[in-house]
């Protein structure tokens, strides 16, 4: 990946490929119309323009052209890249899709924000990568959870050493995946996630892999075990669960990941917890609250009292903001708003995107050792 | 006719299917690859001749595949497929990108006759005064931003409808069918809204748009019909389907309140609860820039829609399809009971 050498002619050109759910969400940011906002800091306006908004459904191209401002609508790739010439394309299609259509925005001079999971293996990102690189265009994948203000606060607690040294990461969730009413359990016309390795927890993956290497920082996990299973029987899926250990070596020691996935819990579920040499803190993304445990004034005898007190009220004060957050349409996708707002920075200044090659491939590959049969329990 | 008739296995499909071959056309019931259950045609013919038959056609409208050869042979279709349920991606994606794909298959096979399937949510309610009345020729919503996503969707596959229509190949009636009632679909949401294990009863005096869903079906029928005729009076119409002699709010509610069990019911006025949600409207527009999102019935576009008192007509339905309601209201929700029941087949 490479950096513009120059700095662009603002307004940039963006383009959106694809127009299914997640389209609203990239639309949403970038024709300035969030319903509050969320996670943008800098006015859209003056920064991007929206000239393109394609999809192999006419209708689906159109409505979200004009729903969202877009210049024109396109059912052609080619044609889009020609006659609007986009500075940057969301690439926003089926995984499979990913890399025949990159390939091409980014040969035709376009830097790319991919969805997740941007390659279905870590050799396929390597190469598109090349791509980019003798392009001399950014190629960026959607890491939006790193960006959720509950990790960011993880991460923050973790680099002001509140935790001491990060010793195990823990993500969990819990999505009713297999629910016949939902996007993935529809046998009808099966999404084409379950042709991926992991099935539908391959559109979860990266989550994974991207917020756990985010918050242990660079660990060669060289002892990992992951259990996928199938606990349903439903033979849409291949898998509706995932437990996951992996061990390895940090900059400061040893660290241990805990990966689950489960179809059958309830409620819906995000949680990440970050357990260190000096104390723990947790967050759900789906349900905002931060939790952190840490010695408190009062020595040994009163903190875990003070903890409590004031996580308590912490939870109270979370409880009155989800409310509003609800009222207020603010969804888990604020963390991607703010991605795409740091890589539209990123892109004007012409510096590193806020998820790099570097961040791609490490989540790539882990993801890549999760599925390897040497894994496998 | 041979109909093609997509949404078979749904409320309003299966009754259109019986209707059809009671009618005496065979059908081409489109049914999902995944469904188990395929419709069953009339027990008995209506006048003369044999029951047609139903052939169960095994496709997806969300996908183009197999969708042309599967019009193979079909005289009209009657578009009935459509999601109410799920998010505005999964209604767009069940209503707006399968009528487009239908659309486009049929213009691919060459077949051209089109029943197209909209709906009285297509109405702009919020800006039309209490007591007008609402026929063909009201305006339908330009600015439906605030309307569930079942109204967004179906005002997009009415643009469709119409683009097709444009054509000089095809042949295009739009039947707009006020709300549809039937066995297992008798307690409905112009009655009021769900709240718990309670329901909120809003409104008691505002006429409904009902249509039963067997008189419904035979118009939707009758209309294929009209469209095969030559110099076809109804080519390029829109006609809207509701009853004779339509009930109040209270007078259907105390009809199927004794006919079958309805949920336990807190009573709504219809001005406090349309001054409240409009209070909240302006609230939220002035304070927070129209951005709070609030349940179905404290958004006065929604609101409205359901329950603002105002007449209705069917003349045109029955001048231009000959169509005559065959059931009365008593008799309507007797048939649904006893459907719902299980206690007598509603034949014909």
């Amino acid at each position: 990946m490479t950096s513009t050498p120059a700095r662009p002619a603002l307004p940039l050109r963006a383009a959106v490929i694809g127009s299914g759910g997640i389209s609203r969400e990239h639309l949403g940011f970038l024709s300035g119309r969030l319903p509050s906002g969320r996670g943008v800091t800098t006015p859209v306006a003056g920064r991007i323009r929206l000239v393109g908004v394609a999809d192999l459904s006419p209708v689906a191209a159109r409505y979200g052209a004009s729903q969202f401002g877009a210049d024109r609508a396109y059912t052609d790739v080619a044609e889009l890249l020609a006659d609007a010439v986009p500075d940057v394309v969301h690439v926003l299609t089926p995984p499979q899709s990913h890399v025949a259509l990159a390939t091409q925005c980014l040969e035709a001079g376009a830097h790319v924000i991919c969805e997740k999971p941007i390659t279905t293996t870590a050799p396929e990102l390597e190469a598109l990568l090349a791509t980019a690189e003798t392009a001399g265009r950014v190629l960026t994948e959607s890491h939006n959870y790193r960006f959720n203000r509950g990790v960011v606060a993880l991460r923050d607690a973790i680099d002001r050493g509140e935790l001491g040294t990060v010793r195990e990461v823990e993500i969990r969730i819990a999505l009713p995946v297999t629910d016949p009413g939902g996007r993935f359990g529809d046998p009808n016309l099966p999404s084409p996630i379950h042709d991926l390795p992991a099935g539908v927890i391959h559109d979860f993956t990266t989550h994974f892999t991207s917020v756990l290497l985010h918050l242990t920082g660079p660990v060669d996990f060289s002892r990992i075990a992951a259990a996928w299973s199938n606990h349903a029987g439903n033979p849409l899926f291949r898998y509706d669960n995932l437990d996951a250990v992996l061990i390895g070596d940090g900059a400061s020691g040893p660290v241990h990941g805990r990966l689950r996935f489960d179809a059958g819990a309830a409620p819906d579920t995000f949680t990440v917890r970050v357990r260190g040499s000096g104390g723990w803190a947790e967050t759900d993304l789906y349900q905002p609250y931060n939790r952190t445990v840490v010695p408190r004034p009062g020595g040994s005898q009163l903190s875990p009292i003070v903890n409590h007190v004031v996580n308590g009220a912490s939870l109270v004060n979370d409880g009155v903001r989800n409310v509003a957050r609800k009222i207020l349409q603010q969804t888990p996708y604020e963390g991607l708003h703010r991605m795409l707002d740091l890589t539209y920075d990123a892109l004007i200044a012409g510096t590193p995107p806020p998820v790099t090659a570097a961040d791609m491939l490490a989540a790539s590959r882990l993801v890549d050792r999760l599925l390897s049969d040497e894994v496998r329990l | 006719m041979k109909l093609y008739v997509t949404g078979s296995t749904g409320f309003v499909g299966s009754h259109v299917v019986a209707a059809a071959t009671a009618r005496g056309h065979d059908v081409a019931a489109v049914v999902r690859p995944a469904r188990s259950t395929v419709p069953e045609p009339a027990e008995q013919r209506t006048g003369d001749g044999p029951v047609g038959s139903v052939d169960p056609v095994r496709v997806d409208l969300r996908s183009r595949r197999g969708l042309a050869e599967s019009l193979d042979g079909a005289d009209a279709v009657i578009h009935l497929a459509a999601a109410k349920a799920g998010d505005f991606a999964t209604q767009f994606a069940g209503t707006v990108m399968a009528t487009e794909n239908l659309l486009g298959a049929m213009t691919e096979a060459g077949v051209g006759r089109l029943v197209a399937i909209s709906t009285f949510s297509v109405y702009d309610y919020l800006n039309t005064r209490p007591g007008t009345l609402i026929d063909e020729q009201a305006p339908i919503d330009r600015s439906p931003a605030l309307r569930d996503e079942y109204a967004q969707t179906k005002l997009l596959q009415e643009e469709l409808y119409r683009e097709f229509g444009a054509s000089a190949d095809t042949r295009l009636v739009i039947l707009r069918p006020g709300m549809i009632y039937g066995e297992h679909n008798l307690w409905h949401a112009l009655l009021g809204a769900e709240f718990g294990p309670r329901f909120l009863r809003i409104g008691n005096s505002a006429t409904l748009p009902l249509t039963y869903v067997e008189n419904c079906a035979e118009a939707m029928v009758l209309a294929a019909e009209r469209l095969g005729e030559p110099d076809d009076p109804i080519d390029g119409e829109v006609i809207n389907l509701v009853d004779d002699d339509l009930p109040t709010q209270r007078t259907y509610a105390d009809l199927v309140a004794a006919a079958v069990e309805t949920p336990p019911s807190i009573p709504i006025p219809w001005p406090v609860i349309r001054t409240a949600a409009g209070a909240l409207k302006a609230g939220n527009q002035a304070l927070l820039g129209g951005r709070a999102k609030f349940p179905g019935i404290a958004v006065p576009d929604r609101l409205h829609a359901r329950f603002k008192p105002l007449r209705y007509t069917n003349a045109k339905a029955k001048r231009l399809l000959g169509w005559q309601p065959r059931y009365g209201l008593a008799e309507a929700i007797r048939r649904s009971a006893a459907a719902e029941a299980g206690t007598g087949q509603a034949d014909r």
